[in-house]
């Protein structure tokens, strides 16, 4: 088991670094660079000036010389400093912002995991019946509506409307501490929180409700039943272990679906994570940061995939690694 | 199992259903608003009560005041270092100038009380005002003037990431400054404490611009190396930014809140309200949070959308100005290209330049700008919250004069006649025209994205020039950065290209655009008498007179249009929004903020 992890983490060294070029490479290839935006901003200003700057950047440089100057850099731990918010390191920049968008990615899945799989289980058990064709219309639904959009009438109607939630931002007023901050952060991660959480909600519902039902009908259920084993037996020594199977391996591809996914959503609510910051450096040309971001949720989706890999095996005894 | 799938089917339906009762209901919720308005109507009689009673008040202290803006600033609070006007929506209330302009783009003691300047506009000399503290209560003193544009003409400062050079290097001394010669600057020169001495090398005809840049503090940054003021907490962090203004940039959540705290002890009285708080709210949202009072203003840099006027127009609590923007969108004729060598080199002279066949004629460029009705461009694509403008300079200056141009007011007969006589016919029926010399005429327009009005004015403006029997091949939008490089890179095929140019208050100088070149002249017109007049315009001592250079730019201006470089579409109006709760304000032609410390609100 520990000699598979370690040969998993070992394999992610060359793919990340593959996806290092590609990502600078393709980067690279895009015309113009950080400073032709801002280069129109003022006429005033001497385009000498700018051209200065992109010497001083080492911005005219062969692209593999600055790709080896990165590199170098970020092997030595240290991420560089962004161009366009200049004097601002990137890891600073990603560090306030990778925890909001891990407590709104944390929480989103925690109000999937709550709604999805309960609902899941109890259509799987009486299908046909009202709720089940009701989930199933909501996850068709669900699916069929872009987050953004659902995103823009939850604040029309649940923030401005109705003003139960805040529509923007992560806190009221800068400076609170303490319960009253965190019981704040919570109010206004609900309305993002679920719709980030919408597409996953409504596949986990309808993987859960399928697996279950597909479970329920097999032969080792069959036998269970003639034991006479309880119903609640049943269910949730032998058939939840065995759906939960497929759900495990979603959840792992999810954490780095949440964190890209969140770009649109945390635009729409003016949530300042990674996604936003991510969504401005790809248009400012901020290739440090874009870089860095990159190479997290590559690291992320990596990470997710070999933990949902373990968790197979403490699942489903019949999984072995070695 | 038939009747299964019709359940399904039928809870789909009522799910649709439900759906359209959704949005129905938003719908009719304004409506039901209005329908509100009779229990509402008793409020108009509070309000006019209010009303009448408040000028008996006055203004009141006390009082948060919230505005909008849908991105947040890069967190450069320093204005030798900022680029953005999200960040100026900040720095404008925090910081200070020697002079400022008026309404009318004088300029006028601010920081500095009085100067006076000698007979070859070569030295001016100010006295400050006394009695100045910046935020944290140190003096303000002529040191600090010394140190800010100081820290402009040091060597570095571009490399750090500055790019407000144009204040500085006219200096005296710039050069063996800059280049690290001496460690004296004697450009700047404190008298005393409230004394200060700007030489500049030449006669200065925008001396008094040259002096109001925004002055920092020296006790915070005066032992700090220029490259590391940008990562300097006196830079980034609420609480640590000093100044002189109305408000202290007291508290930030980074990317939501940008919280500004009155400075009780400002020199020019204390300001009435107790905070003034900017947030980031995404720009689908923002009419919303006005109409519901959760945000009380909306101003620079982008305002209300021209499309939504009427909409805020009809919020009774609502108040609107409307005022010209700094700045015009054009359609560009590539008069010349620049050759392969020179863009490989970056070098820009007009010698080696090649006309672009067709673009190169003056009668083709007139027949197409009569071609165009931009008028029309005005009222449906800005729903006339614009105007159409016929010289580039901002029509606030006193530069601006429309007498001096050629209208070119939509006539396409007019424009069929010139291409006839330029000898361009449809001389094979194919309803498109063909050059003199007989061969197919397509004209290329290129257009960036990111500006949504002017994305859809390109199509429209193909539209009007096929009218007239010009092919135009309407090229895919690139993304600006990508165009932006192709637009300079112009060793290309292009001939018609969009662009917008938001212009600084400061001075109407042409040259940065215009002037052959200059980069941004990306017509590559080459225009001897243009480039005369420009710098006739700017030439001491007659410049002294603005009465002279306003004469010269009258003439330029005609010697524009007539040319015709480009032809410019419109000018956009700015669309101020804000709560009638909020009293004491007065716009400048370039900025919302002025005198925010006379703002105050009646609750």
């Amino acid at each position: 088991m520990y000699k598979y992890i370690i040969r998993r983490i070992l394999i992610f060294i060359p793919m990340l670094f593959a996806l290092t070029i590609i990502v600078f490479g393709l980067a690279q290839l895009a015309p113009g660079d950080a400073l032709t935006g801002v280069s129109l901003s003022d006429p005033n200003i001497d385009p000498e000036v700018y051209e200065m700057q992109r010497e001083a950047y080492g911005l005219n440089d062969p692209i593999p010389v600055q790709y080896f100057r990165w590199i170098s850099s970020v092997a030595q731990g240290d991420l560089g400093n962004s161009l366009v918010f200049n004097g601002r390191s990137v890891s600073e920049l990603i560090e306030s912002r990778l925890a909001n968008t891990i407590y709104l990615g944390l929480f989103s899945l925690a109000i999937t995991i709550i709604v999805a799989i309960p609902i899941g289980i109890y259509s799987a058990r009486r299908p046909y019946s009202l709720l089940d064709y009701g989930a199933t219309g909501f996850g068709f639904l669900g699916l069929a509506i872009p987050n953004f959009f659902f995103g823009l009438i939850a604040i029309y109607v649940l923030s401005i409307k109705l003003g139960w939630f805040p529509a923007q931002g992560t806190l009221t007023t800068p400076g609170v501490t303490g319960l009253a901050a965190i019981l704040d952060r919570i109010h206004h991660m609900i309305l993002p929180g679920i719709t980030l959480g919408l597409a996953g909600t409504a596949t986990y519902m309808r993987y859960m409700r399928s697996e279950v039902l597909d479970v329920l009908g097999s032969d080792y259920i069959r036998t269970a039943r003639a034991k006479g084993l309880s119903e609640s037996t049943i269910l949730y020594k032998h058939t939840l272990r065995n759906a939960l199977i497929p759900i495990i391996t979603l959840m792992g591809f999810e954490i780095g679906v949440l964190l890209s996914g969140a770009v649109i959503t945390e635009q729409v609510f003016q949530y300042p994570g990674l996604g936003t910051l991510f969504l401005s450096s790809v248009t400012n040309r901020d290739y440090p940061v874009v870089m860095a971001i990159a190479m997290i949720l590559g690291i992320l989706i990596l990470v997710g995939n070999l933990l949902a890999d373990i968790f197979y095996s403490i699942i489903d005894p019949r999984i072995r690694y070695d | 199992m038939i009747n299964r799938k019709h359940g399904i089917a039928l809870l789909v339906l009522l799910f649709l259903l439900s759906m359209v009762m959704v949005a129905c209901n938003n719908e009719t919720a304004e409506p039901e608003e209005e329908t509100e308005d009779p229990v509402e109507q008793e409020d108009p009689e509070e309000e006019s009560e209010e009303e009448s009673e408040a000028p008996d008040e006055g203004p009141q202290m006390g009082g948060t005041l919230t505005g909008a803006m849908d991105t947040a600033p890069a967190g450069v609070f320093n204005p030798i270092f900022y680029q953005e006007a999200y960040e100026a929506n900040i720095l404008d209330f925090t910081h200070e100038g020697l002079v400022s302009q008026n309404e009318s783009l004088e300029f006028e003691a601010n920081l500095a009380k009085e100067w006076t300047i000698n007979d070859d506009n070569t030295e001016i000399t100010l006295t400050l005002e006394e009695g100045v503290t910046w935020h944290d209560g140190e003096p303000f003193t002529a040191d600090d003037v010394v140190y800010t544009y100081k820290a402009i003409a040091s060597p570095g400062y571009i490399e750090a990431g500055g790019v407000r050079t144009e204040y500085a290097n006219k200096l005296a001394g710039y050069e063996a400054f800059n280049s690290g010669e001496t460690d004296e600057f004697e450009g700047v020169v404190a008298e005393d404490d409230h004394t200060v001495t700007f030489k500049f090398t030449e006669s200065n005809v925008t001396i008094l611009k040259d002096v109001s840049f925004p002055i920092i503090p020296e006790h915070v940054f005066g032992e700090v190396a220029i490259e590391d003021i940008p990562s300097h907490p006196g830079t980034l962090d609420a609480g640590e930014v000093i100044g002189t203004g109305p408000f202290k940039f007291s508290d930030m959540l980074e990317r939501e809140q940008y919280v500004l705290t009155k400075h009780a002890d400002y020199w020019k009285g204390e300001p009435y309200l107790d905070q003034i708080v900017w947030r980031i709210v995404d720009q689908s949202v923002m009419l919303g949070l006005l109409e519901n009072g959760e945000i009380d203003f909306i101003s620079d840099p982008n305002g209300v959308p021209a499309a939504d006027f009427d909409t805020v127009a009809a919020l009774d609590h609502i108040e609107i100005i409307e005022q010209t923007d700094f700045g015009y969108q054009l359609m560009g004729f590539k008069v010349n290209h620049r050759t392969d060598a020179d863009v490989d080199s970056g070098t820009i002279n007009q010698d080696n330049w090649v006309p672009n066949e067709d673009m190169s004629e003056q009668l083709i460029r007139q027949a197409m700008a009569y071609a165009i009705d931009r008028q029309a461009l005005v009222d449906n694509l800005l729903y006339g919250h614009g105007s159409v403008i016929n010289a580039p300079i901002a029509q606030q200056f006193w530069a601006y004069d429309e007498n001096a141009v050629t209208a070119y007011s939509y006539d396409p007969d007019k424009a069929n006649e010139l291409l006839d006589e330029a000898g361009y016919v449809d001389t094979n029926d194919d309803g498109y025209r063909e050059t003199p010399a007989g061969e197919e005429w397509v004209v290329n327009l290129n257009y960036p994205t990111g500006n949504q009005l002017r994305e859809a004015s390109a199509p429209i403006l193909a539209q009007f020039l096929e009218a007239v029997g010009i092919k135009i091949d309407l090229r895919q939008p690139k993304e600006m950065s990508a165009y932006v490089e192709d637009l300079t890179n112009d060793n290309t095929d292009w001939d018609l290209y969009l662009i917008g140019w938001s212009l600084a208050s400061g001075d109407p100088d042409p040259s940065g655009l215009w002037k052959s070149g200059a980069a941004y002249n990306f017509s590559r017109w080459n225009n001897p008498d243009s480039d005369q007049l420009i710098e006739e315009a700017m030439q001491a001592p007659e410049a002294f007179e603005q009465s002279y250079r306003e004469e010269k730019y009258s003439e330029w201006q005609s010697v524009f249009s007539e040319d015709l470089p480009a032809l410019l579409l419109y000018a956009q109006n700015t669309i101020y929004g804000f709560n009638e709760r909020l009293n004491g304000v007065a716009p400048m032609p370039y900025s919302f903020i002025n005198d925010p410390h006379l703002w105050w609100v009646s609750e």
